[in-house]
């Protein structure tokens, strides 16, 4: 493992693209504890001590944007515009026949694609960062804060923060693009990993510190190691679906004759699921913050809804997790698709005609191994919540399922890119 | 220090409305979603042109300029204080 690691640091090319990455994660962490201009950047370190632990609301967003959102920094925003332009595109293929058509066309139309999902992430970005100003500027972003965040509230500075902020969001853009053109791996969820696995130090020491033990800090440590196990083993596994090629002439060449097979993941959808479940499930708190404090309904909706131990949350939460699964897994692969595909290139599974077939095969196999897929996904979003409200810890979730997931993905991925670098030159890679 | 902060407010204006449309410019080789978690390795042999390479040049200074502005007014702000 470790050799591996000098190996890959003693290929030239491999260095440099290494070194590469690693200088634009680092450019991206500082940047964000660079203050927005008009912001007061002592009055919100003092804000942030005095309302620490009573930040739901935007829990997964400053969890993705490492910290930096509640610091008010350059890059607040952090790659959650990138994050939801895509989905919304992705989603919009469904409705829209252009967006499918262009996804169809192959590379030309997913580069179009990509086009679209990144001028709609600069519209986004302004959205966001005009409602972050606004709410930190009514002192809603740490409610109950003694001292104002932004001293100076007149209408140009208001626009120079959103314009700064804006601008920084279209700069992290730029910085993933650097990291997938000329690094190693995809750079956005490189970006989302660095800022996710820069809280957790924080995160554990809030959990060393305080009024826990140290039983329960190696408690936690060992839950969090064996929920990281479980991940990396599940992710990693896939049912494979033999396919054979036929041989075939196309002019003095011989094509095909070769017999491979389809990956099926259990967990195709990735942590996507989660995030959508998790943005879904924070409407309510939304909806209770613009009603009256006191009202019925709103106390309703804060004991059942919001307090995320609460049953019926979780339970919600579970349901809309394995939807999600089906749903995203429906819009990724599509069996109509390569059933049709495998018939032009003279490709069946053995056994199975192909054609229609084929692809109900393949839509049952898909419907089938997802089951249990779902049901993994919503118990490692859960297990961390579960271990912690057992063992009584303060609110506070860091270690929650979504984050170990996607820091463990990206590592796989990064890792396995690395490796197949590696091979190129005949090296023993990460993974044996 | 008043025409410092106001001019290098101006300048902060400038540079970040250059840097939205000039990063845009950008061929975007981002991928999408199911890119990001994921996907197959998408290798894609990027062979920056000349244009490419003037682009970038450009971006890097507009970026740095844009950074070194924002540090400046944070210190105004600190000493002023």
């Amino acid at each position: 493992m470790l050799s591996a690691f000098v190996r890959a640091f003693r290929t030239p090319d491999l260095r440099r693209k290494l070194l590469f990455t690693i200088a634009i994660m680092s450019i991206f962490r500082v940047g964000s504890f660079l203050p927005t201009p008009g912001v007061s950047y002592p009055n919100v370190q003092i804000c942030i001590d005095e309302t620490a632990g009573n930040n739901d609301l935007l829990g997964l967003v400053n969890l993705f944007s490492g910290g930096a959102l509640l610091q008010l920094s350059v890059f607040a925003l952090g790659i959650m515009p990138y994050i939801t332009a895509s989905i919304i595109v992705q989603l919009l293929r469904v409705v829209i026949p252009r967006f499918e058509a262009l996804h169809k066309e192959g590379q030309s139309g997913t580069a179009k694609l990509t086009q679209y999902t990144r001028y709609l992430t600069i519209a986004l970005a302004i959205l966001q960062s005009t409602t972050v100003i606004t709410i930190a500027r009514t002192g809603q972003l740490f409610s109950g804060c003694s001292v104002d965040v932004i001293p100076n509230d007149n209408v140009q500075t208001i626009l120079l923060m959103v314009l700064t902020m804006t601008a920084g969001t279209g700069l992290i853009m730029w910085l993933g693009e650097l990291i997938s053109e000329r690094g190693v791996g995809n750079g956005m969820s490189l970006l989302i990993f660095t800022s996710i696995a820069a809280s957790f130090p924080t995160a554990l020491w809030s959990i060393a510190g305080g009024d826990n033990g140290p039983t329960k800090f190696t408690v936690v440590l060992v839950i969090v190691v064996l929920v990281i196990g479980l991940v990396v083993f599940v992710e990693q596994s896939q049912r494979r679906i033999p396919v054979q090629y036929a041989k075939r002439m196309v002019g003095r060449k011989m094509y095909g004759g070769s017999s491979t097979y389809i990956p099926i993941k259990i967990n195709m959808a990735g942590v996507i699921p989660i995030i959508f479940a998790s943005s879904l499930l924070s409407v309510p708190q939304l909806l209770a913050q613009f009603g009256d404090q006191t009202s019925d309904w709103v106390i309703w909706l804060q004991v059942n809804l919001v307090d995320p131990s609460a049953p019926l949350h979780l339970v919600l939460y579970v349901v809309l997790i394995i939807f999600f699964c089906y749903f995203y897994t429906a819009i990724t692969f599509n069996p109509d698709e390569v059933a049709d595909n495998m018939k032009k290139y003279g490709g069946f599974i053995p056994g199975i005609r192909a054609g229609r077939p084929t692809a109900e095969y393949l839509s049952f196999v898909i419907s089938r191994i997802t089951a249990p897929g779902s049901v993994y996904l919503a118990l490692v979003a859960l297990i961390p919540t579960i271990a912690f409200i057992l063992l009584d810890i303060s609110q506070n979730i860091p270690f929650g399922g979504a984050s170990i997931l996607i820091v463990v993905g990206v590592g796989l991925e990064t890792v396995k890119q690395i490796e197949s670098q590696l091979q190129q030159r005949h090296y023993e890679g990460f993974l044996r | 220090m008043d025409a410092l902060r106001i001019s290098l407010q101006l300048l902060l204006v400038i540079t970040s409305g250059l840097l939205i449309p000039l990063v845009l410019l950008h061929k975007g080789k981002g991928g999408g979603l199911s890119d990001m978690f994921g996907g197959g390795v998408s290798s894609s042999i990027g062979s920056s042109g000349v244009a490419e390479r003037n682009l970038n040049r450009l971006t890097i200074m507009i970026a740095v300029t844009w950074a070194i502005v924002i540090v400046l007014l944070g210190l105004i702000q600190r000493v002023t204080n």
